[in-house]
């Protein structure tokens, strides 16, 4: 589902990444892991096309990103769900209208766009907080929200960038065993991350970046803090 | 239809955060258009007066004694660009003079004169020249010199009117792109969000350029409310001077007012519309 062949990725001349090559299978859970400054966000930003490689191919689905015409980028994205660290709710918005957004931008009719809302918040256990605004909600619940508005268009890959990072240790694996059971439906989830504790507690796929390069990619691995920096 | 409905709320929206700044803009715009409304609407009277007033310009041409006025005329009705060429026998001039001015009993001391009306005050001169240059003319005269001087100020009013404008028009697209530029700050997280999740850019643009478009339109409306108030209040002098040479000028005149309304606001809109167009182009990038 998501294949990366060679890439290389410089600004103005310093590496970032580096002839980083791999391969995620669709409905496949894995971690991109590795200290500040690693390259997972580059990478990450790669998968939704914010960013062109250097030199190498981003494939998401068969399709070659770098082929893609700037007019076909956003029909990749509604391909792609993507979580952020800071959820990027709107603050005057409520729960559904945030998660209604982008479907109701896109032309869906209001009859789906009520189904297809009220299916994601049920996913991310907010079903009851529709009219509540994310001011109201802890981190963990606007983080909830953030995952809902990512799955509600069905995408089939899921790219997570640091999406615990502002949440406790406890709402951290309420959230990624959230993205474990969307990844069990059959859609592709990574998740880019330094929470080694979380990490550790999933034994899932680990894809470990150091300076821009893998270093290590194990099944059922472990976050080695000590050895990737 | 969704989706446009979604784009008026989303440029409603826009329009409420503009706050203040609307109105600088819409103000702006409204003195710019209003300038070269004014401009164009002057433009046009001079023109139709300097058009009106050239076919009423004749040309006296004064014939030596010794050639028959009627084979002149003649000759003169000939040349491109006349209309129509009218005989003054010097004896009905005489007469006239006589009757009017109580002149002394003397020899009749006028010449047989033509007067000769052109098609155009631009060929006043060139017919005037060619008549001059005749053997049985003494002399030529014709009243040109203010028509030259109306359409010299009509041109300096033209290059003035346009140069004001253009500099306002641009001030304007400055102030157009400075309020959508901070539209789209304020707004930077929607349209973030938007852009990730794989709405089109025109969709993310288009509320942004409507909202240009208002800023025109309300522009070009209340520059044509002023416009409008000038020309009722000038229009009853205006009628009063120009119906003396030229009795269709005022009806034209109204005809020429509805076609500068209907650029003022085609342009409102373009200047509108390009200036959120090129700021949204500017900053929202996929």
């Amino acid at each position: 589902m998501i294949r990366l062949q060679n890439v290389s990725k410089n600004y103005g001349g310093r590496p970032a990444l580096t002839n980083i090559s791999l391969h995620i299978a669709l409905g496949e859970f894995a971690f991109l892991v590795g200290p500040s400054g690693a390259g997972k966000s580059t990478l990450m930003r790669l998968l939704y096309r914010e960013e062109m490689p250097t030199s190498g191919n981003v494939f998401i689905g068969g399709v070659n990103l770098n082929r893609l015409h700037k007019k076909q980028i956003p029909l990749l994205r509604r391909r792609l769900g993507i979580v952020f660290q800071d959820y990027k709710l709107l603050p005057r918005q409520t729960v559904f209208a945030n998660v209604a957004y982008v479907l109701r931008a896109l032309g869906v009719n209001e009859k789906d766009v009520d189904k297809r809302v009220n299916s994601a918040l049920c996913v991310v256990n907010l079903d009851d907080k529709g009219e509540a605004y994310p001011d109201e909600l802890s981190g963990g619940e606007q983080q909830r929200v953030g995952i809902a508005r990512a799955i509600v268009n069905g995408p089939p890959v899921l790219l997570a960038d640091e999406p615990t990072g502002n949440l406790d240790p406890a709402t951290s694996l309420e959230i990624v065993q959230l993205l474990e059971r969307i990844s069990e439906r059959g859609t592709t989830v990574l998740i880019s991350t330094h929470d080694q504790p979380i990490v550790n507690a999933m034994r899932k796929r680990v894809i470990s970046l150091r300076n821009g390069e893998i270093i290590a990619d194990v099944d059922s691995g472990v976050y080695e803090v000590g050895s990737t920096g | 239809m969704r989706i446009l409905l979604r784009v008026l709320v989303e440029t409603l929206i826009g329009l409420k955060q503009g706050g203040w700044s609307n109105w600088l803009v819409v103000s702006i715009l409204a003195i710019a258009l209003t300038i070269f409304g004014g401009v164009l609407q002057l433009t046009i009277t001079l023109k139709s007066v300097v058009a009106a007033w050239g076919s009423q310009l004749e040309i006296s041409a004064y014939l030596k004694d010794s050639y028959d006025p009627k084979v002149v005329a003649h000759d003169v009705s000939l040349l491109p660009e006349v209309q129509f060429v009218e005989i003054v026998p010097k004896e009905t001039a005489w007469k006239e003079l006589q009757s009017a001015f109580k002149v002394a009993s003397l020899a009749n001391p006028l010449p047989n004169t033509l007067h000769i009306k052109v098609s155009s005050t631009e060929a006043v001169q060139q017919v005037a020249m060619q008549v001059k240059n005749l053997p049985s003319v003494e002399n030529v005269r014709y009243p040109l010199k203010v028509a030259q001087r109306i359409n010299e100020f009509r041109h300096f009013l033209e290059l003035a009117g346009f140069a004001v404008t253009a500099a306002l028009t641009a001030a304007t697209l400055t102030v157009i792109g400075n309020t959508i530029h901070l539209v789209i700050q304020s707004r930077h997280r929607e349209i973030e969000i938007l852009s990730l999740m794989g709405v089109s850019p025109s969709y993310i643009r288009s509320p942004l350029i409507l909202q240009g478009a208002t800023y025109g339109a309300i522009s070009g409306l209340l520059s044509m409310a002023v416009l409008w108030g000038l020309h009722a209040y000038l229009d009853p002098y205006l009628s009063e001077q120009l119906i003396g040479f030229a009795p269709m000028l005022t009806h034209s005149l109204e005809h020429s007012l509805a076609q500068t309304f209907v650029a003022l606001l085609i342009l409102g809109v373009a200047v509108g519309a390009s200036g959120a167009f090129w700021t949204s182009g500017r900053y929202i990038k996929i």
